[in-house]
């Protein structure tokens, strides 16, 4: 558990930080959103000591960070950036070792490690690993930096708009990589983004930012459904707030369940339990169709979900 | 369009080589190939090509020329090749040239009388290797083939130069009346210059690191060493002859050290203030432009100053200080020649006895050396720095 208690930094007379409380819950994944400048990485980087707090309190599992040495800190803190920061000189399987080496590790225990997340991020053991980072393409060093910030098994991850400067379609897919691996892992982590979708798809917890001060901090379906200003509202956009809330929620919710799975038919298309409701009304739109199955993972047909559904439960 | 750029790639048609070879024809036709003196000191007689080594000498030089014009005529990878090997013995046996104008010029019954080098022996030799490098470059030969190729070039020199049919040539007639100077001499160059580039090395890196932790050293240190480097050399060597002269008498001791106002001890210092300011002023670059992303990645991940330091920003500017110390390092052989002048020895040495002399063998005698001092440690730092670069 992280706690922000009264957190104030600032740089001379400028305010980054502006009297802030957050509570981030074990196992949780916070996302800090906000516009550009409004003190997002300041207020990571406060969290592993990166930069030194002006006044208040921040505490990690009910201990004063700043009672504990730094770089004993840190280790226990996975941290990946926008800009990835890997080191330039050494391969990938070195880059993503770096903490388990600190942390003195038996050297087969890292290399097993690394081995490991490598395929965890959809890297290739034998032909990324001795790689070096120029030779990578954006995605793929993120890959990297997300592998390197696991490395030691944190309790805590910090990211800083760690797929900001990626193509949609990548970021997309890292962000799918980032709720399976959260899923198997449960880290509990700060998010860094300025892309209210991002936060949308990847948060238990939103923090809304602005000028240094958190406006709203709620789940994201509070977050659309009751937006505590304009400035909350602007953001999330006004025009498609039902669609973002319909993106929140899975087809497994709300779909109607048989009583026992059916054979499915060949080629017969349909859902996937996974599936956003998003994503059903839009195929359903797309088909013409008012009624779709729904598969499960195994690929048998569970059950069922109608336009009706989405429009009246969905959002 | 990337069809093309994936066919293997050949040769390029290019002029270079013939125009080169075509006006190393025009030297050895127009130059004198050697000199024969009476003495040392009187300037004697030149000799052109065919005058010094007959039909045979210039056949064999001309013949060389045409062949390799000819066969740079088309830029065929197999052609090159044979250019390439061609040029090589040529350069390595260019010597024997001179021995063949010793045995047909020189009169038997002197023996003060010998053999100089003239204008038109060294431009072929120079446009030979201009040829050759032009063709490596061509051939895209890697780093350790050129310089095997250097080094063999200089074994066919050395073994001509030690044949019996070439002591009549000024240049080793004035090394075989000094060979223990001129050892003692090549000892004293190296040391003095690697010494001073050692010394400096440590204590540039040492302000280098003072500047990046505490910016507000950067302006007055880099200050005093850019002042150092200003002062003519040879102003610097005289100002501290003083100061170190009124040291020694103050302690005598330091005189059994040899610490005096002329001799060694003021030339290492002089060489030090001079090499300092490339020095600070590359390593210090060098660190600072690790990118901050990189350094704040690092101490992210928990690494301490320390181990940034030593793990990460090291690595990252090796290359800049090792470039910074191959500069350095020419800079030293070159200023050592200059520091004869207060007493410190080395080829410095050779170089004003010449001078004081008129007799230009003996310059040669410490310039050569010298010079190729100089190339020798430009081509061990360069291939230092493409390795670490490369990594
Ligand atoms: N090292 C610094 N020195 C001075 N001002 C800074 C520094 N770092 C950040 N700031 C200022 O603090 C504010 C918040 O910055 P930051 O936390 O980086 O914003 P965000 O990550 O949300 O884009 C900005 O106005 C920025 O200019
Ligand atoms: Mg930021």
């Amino acid at each position: 558990m992280i706690e922000l208690k009264s957190v104030t930094r600032r740089f001379g007379d400028a305010v980054a930080v502006d009297d802030i409380d957050l509570t981030v819950e074990t196992g949780e994944v916070c996302v800090l959103v906000g516009s550009s400048g409004c003190g997002k990485s300041t207020t990571l980087r406060m969290i592993n000591r990166l930069l030194p707090r002006t006044s208040g309190e921040i505490l990690v599992d009910g201990e004063d960070i700043n009672k504990a040495d730094p770089e004993a800190l840190r280790l226990n803190m996975g941290y990946a950036i926008q800009s990835t920061g890997l080191f330039p000189h050494w391969t990938v399987a070195r880059n993503i070792g770096v903490v388990p080496d600190l942390l003195k590790w038996p050297a087969g225990k890292r290399d097993e490690r690394v081995d490991e997340l490598l395929i965890l991020l959809g890297l290739d053991p034998e032909t990324d690993a001795i790689k070096y980072p120029h030779q990578l393409s954006g995605g793929q060093a993120q890959r990297v930096g997300v592998a390197r910030a696991l490395a030691g098994d944190p309790n805590i991850l910090l990211m800083d708009e760690p797929f900001g400067a990626l193509d949609a379609i990548t970021r997309e897919n890292l962000q799918q990589e980032m709720l399976r691996i959260q899923r198997q892992l449960n880290k509990t982590t700060v998010f860094v983004t300025h892309d209210i979708d991002e936060a949308l798809k990847l948060a238990t917890r939103i923090a809304v930012m602005d000028k240094g001060k958190i406006i709203q901090h709620d789940t994201p379906e509070e977050i659309l459904r009751r937006p505590a200003s304009a400035f909350v509202e602007n953001l999330i956009g006004k025009g498609d707030r039902g669609l973002k809330l319909l993106a929140l929620r899975s087809v497994g919710e709300l779909m109607e369940r048989y009583p026992q799975p059916r054979k499915r038919e060949p080629n017969a298309d349909g859902l996937k339990e996974a599936d956003s409701l998003r994503f059903a009304l839009s195929v359903m739109v797309w088909k013409n169709a008012s009624r779709l199955p729904v598969n499960s993972e195994a690929g048998e047909e569970v059950g069922t979900v109608t336009r009706e559904q989405l429009l009246q439960g969905g959002a | 369009m990337p069809l093309i750029t994936t066919l293997p790639n050949p040769v390029k048609s290019n002029r270079v080589v013939q125009a080169l070879a075509l006006a190393a024809l025009g030297c050895v036709w127009l130059l004198d190939l050697g000199v024969v003196q009476p003495n040392r000191i009187v300037s004697g007689t030149g000799y052109g090509l065919y005058a010094s080594t007959g039909w045979l000498g210039t056949g064999a030089v001309i013949s060389l020329l045409v062949v390799v014009f000819v066969l740079a005529t088309r830029p065929a990878q197999k052609r090159f090749q044979v250019v390439a090997v061609v040029l090589t013995v040529a350069l390595m046996t260019l010597p024997l040239l001179l021995e063949v104008l010793a045995r047909r010029q020189l009169p038997e019954d002197s023996g003060y009388a010998r053999i100089g080098v003239g204008a038109g022996f060294w431009s072929l030799a120079f446009l030979l290797a201009l040829m050759l490098l032009e063709t490596l470059g061509q051939l895209k030969a890697s780093r350790r083939f050129q310089l095997s190729t250097v080094l063999l070039i200089v074994a066919g020199w050395w073994l001509c130069a030690s044949r019996e049919g070439l002591s009549s040539l000024a240049l080793i007639r004035e090394y075989s009346n000094r060979s223990d100077q001129f050892f003692q001499a090549l000892t004293v160059h190296l040391s003095l210059s690697l010494g001073a580039v050692a010394i400096s090395a440590m204590l540039a890196f040492a302000l280098a690191v003072a500047m990046v932790k505490r910016e507000r050293m950067r302006r007055p240190l880099l200050g005093l060493v850019s002042f150092m480097q200003t002062i003519p050399s040879l102003a610097l060597f005289g100002l501290l002859i003083a100061p170190l002269g009124a040291l020694s008498d103050a302690f005598p001791f330091l005189q059994t050290l040899g610490i005096r106002g002329i001799g060694w001890a003021p030339a290492l210092l002089a060489l030090i203030a001079y090499s300092l300011l490339p020095m600070v002023r590359n390593t210090y670059v060098a660190l600072m432009e690790v990118p901050e992303s990189v350094v704040d990645a690092g101490r992210g991940m928990g690494m301490n100053e320390r181990q940034i330091f030593r793990q990460v920003k090291l690595p990252l500017a090796l290359p800049v200080i090792i470039e910074g110390v191959r500069i350095t390092t020419i800079q030293a052989i070159g200023l050592t020649a200059v520091a004869a002048l207060i007493g410190a020895g080395g080829f410095g040495t050779f170089i004003f006895q010449g001078l004081g002399q008129a007799a230009m063998d003996l310059v040669l005698l410490g310039a050569l050396p010298t010079v190729f001092l100089a190339l020798a440690a430009d081509a061990i730092l360069s291939a230092l720095k493409f390795q670490e670069t490369s990594k």
